[in-house]
C-alpha cells in the first residue's frame, strides 16, 4: 500500500541519506517534538493523555478533525521517553497532517524502518511504533464516534 | 567516594571529579545508553559514545568482540592499555556498568563509572556538547584472551550453581521473578518463552542498590539489601543475572567494587537464554 504523500516525501528524504545523515537528521526531528504540542487556544475533538506499559512516559495524543475530515494531530511527551520516539513523533504529525480518519488507520507501519535504518532499529526501539499506534486509537474512537453518531441520527 | 566506606571507592567518581578531568589526558569519557541516539543530542565534553550491541557484541554470534577488535575499538577512541576508562550512561547507568564489565572482560582493569549517571550530571545542569571528539588513535595491546572465566557465567556454570544451592541474585523486576510477566515494566517483550527464576535465587531488584538521583547507595545500607535481607556471605561465590545481561552488570558492579565481592560473575544469557532453553529448571512465585 501506498504511504500517504507528506509521510512519503519524508521517507525518501531520509532513503536519500546515508547513516550519518539519518542520525542528524532524527536529531533535528527529535529536536522539534516538543513543538508538535498543542498550541495556545486550540481546542480538540479527542484528547488521549496517558503513560502505557510500553512507553517510558506519559504521552499525550491531541486530534482536531476538520469539517473536511482532515486530521491534525497534536503530541506531548514527557521527558523520559526516548529520542527516536521523539522524531517519530515529529515525523507523523507532519507526515499524517491532513488525512482522514480513515487514512490514518490505513497507514503501514513498515516505513519505520526505512526512516530509522536498520542499525537503529532494534528489541528495545519497538516504541517507535507506539506514536503510530496511539494515533491510530485516537483515530478509530473518532470513527466510532462519528459512526455511532449517525446511527442515533437515523 | 570514601564516605560512603565502598570496598573500592576508586572504582567511583561524582560529576564534580569528571567536570575536573574533562582535559585530563589520562581519562577517556565513555557513554554507554539504552536509547540509541541520547549522545548524539548531548553528550560531556570530550566523551565518546561505545554502543553495547554495535560496538561491544559480535554482529552474528551471541557474544562479545575478539580481543583483536576490542583493541581496535579502544584504539579508535584513543583509548590505550594505560587510559583510565570512566563510564557514564542514562538509565541509572545501566549499559555504563555493562561497558565497565566488557571492559574488564578484556582485562582493562582502570575503569570507573560516575556515580549518578547521565540524569545526575543533566540534573546538575552541566555542559552537554554535540561536537563528538576524535582523538588520534592510540596503541593499544590486545589481550591474550577474554577474561570470561572470571567474571562471566554461562548457562551451564549457571545450572551447576543453582545445582549447588551456591548464591543467585535475580535483578529482575519482582513480577518478572514471580513469573507473572516475562518483560520488565515498559519494556517491549524480547522472545522469552517461559516466566519465572532459577530454582535458588534470591530476587533483589537492581534498583534496590541506588537512591532517587541514581547515585549507589551507601556500602551499610548496601550490605543490609544483599546481605541481611537477601542472605550473600561476605566473599561468596555468586552469579547475577537479568534478562539479557545489563541490569545484573550494574548489580554485579555493586557487590564487586562497592562492596568488595572477589567471585562475582554476570551471566549475561539471562532470562532470554534460560526462559527458551528445552529443559532448563524454573521456579515461579517467591
Amino acid at each position: 500500500m501506498a504511504y500517504p504523500e507528506k509521510l512519503e516525501k519524508i521517507i525518501a528524504l531520509f532513503e536519500s541519506l546515508p547513516d550519518s545523515g539519518k542520525r542528524e537528521a532524527l536529531i533535528s526531528y527529535a529536536d522539534s517534538a516538543p513543538r508538535q504540542g498543542p498550541r495556545e487556544g486550540e481546542t480538540f475533538d479527542l484528547e488521549d493523555v496517558r503513560k502505557d506499559e510500553e512507553c517510558t512516559d506519559t504521552v499525550g495524543v491531541f486530534l482536531k478533525v476538520s469539517p473536511e475530515r482532515h486530521c491534525q494531530f497534536r503530541v506531548t511527551l514527557g521527558p523520559q521517553v526516548q529520542t527516536l520516539t521523539k522524531a517519530m513523533t515529529s515525523i507523523l504529525s507532519k507526515g499524517l497532517d491532513g488525512l482522514s480518519p480513515e487514512g490514518v488507520m490505513d497507514v503501514p507501519a513498515d516505513f519505520v524502518p526505512r526512516i530509522v535504518g536498520a542499525d537503529l532499529v532494534r528489541q528495545r526501539s519497538q516504541t517507535v511504533y507506539y506514536i503510530l499506534t496511539r494515533m491510530k486509537g485516537i483515530a478509530k474512537v473518532w470513527l466510532n464516534r462519528e459512526r455511532a453518531g449517525k446511527a442515533a441520527a437515523n | 567516594m570514601n564516605d560512603k566506606n565502598y570496598a573500592h571507592p576508586e572504582a567511583l567518581v561524582s560529576t564534580e571529579w569528571v567536570a575536573e578531568h574533562l582535559a585530563d589526558p589520562g581519562v577517556r569519557l565513555v557513554e554507554s545508553n539504552e536509547d540509541i541516539l541520547l549522545y548524539d543530542t548531548g553528550h560531556i565534553q570530550g566523551a565518546v559514545h561505545i554502543d553495547w550491541r554495535s560496538d561491544l557484541q559480535d554482529q552474528t554470534v551471541r557474544d562479545y568482540i575478539t580481543p583483536a577488535q576490542f583493541a581496535d575499538l579502544c584504539s579508535r577512541h584513543g583509548i590505550s592499555n594505560d587510559t583510565t576508562v570512566v563510564f557514564y550512561g542514562d538509565k541509572s547507568n545501566w549499559w555504563a556498568c555493562y561497558a565497565l564489565w566488557a571492559f574488564r572482560l578484556f582485562g582493562h582493569t582502570k575503569v570507573k563509572v560516575m556515580d549518578g549517571g547521565r540524569d545526575k550530571w543533566v540534573a546538575e545542569n552541566r555542559h552537554l556538547t554535540r561536537a563528538v571528539p576524535h582523538f588520534v588513535h592510540a596503541k593499544y595491546t590486545a589481550p591474550e584472551r577474554r577474561f570470561d572465566p572470571e567474571i562471566r557465567a554461562f548457562f551451564e556454570q549457571t545450572l551447576a550453581h543453582s545445582r549447588d544451592g551456591k548464591a543467585l541474585i535475580d535483578v529482575r523486576s519482582p513480577g518478572e521473578f514471580r513469573g507473572e510477566v516475562t518483560h520488565m515494566p515498559e519494556y517491549p517483550q524480547e522472545g522469552v518463552l517461559r516466566g519465572g527464576h532459577v530454582p535458588g535465587a534470591a530476587s533483589v531488584p537492581w534498583k534496590m542498590a541506588v537512591n532517587e538521583d541514581s547515585t549507589f547507595k551507601s556500602a551499610d545500607e548496601l550490605r543490609r539489601i544483599y546481605e541481611t535481607e537477601a542472605g550473600l556471605k561476605p566473599g561468596e561465590d555468586v552469579v547475577a543475572y537479568c534478562r539479557i545481561g545489563e541490569r545484573s552488570s550494574h548489580t554485579w558492579f555493586v557487590l564487586t567494587y562497592l562492596l568488595g565481592y572477589k567471585n562475582v560473575r554476570n551471566y549475561d544469557g539471562s532470562w532470554t537464554e534460560w526462559g527458551n532453553r528445552v529443559g532448563a529448571p524454573i521456579e515461579k512465585g517467591g
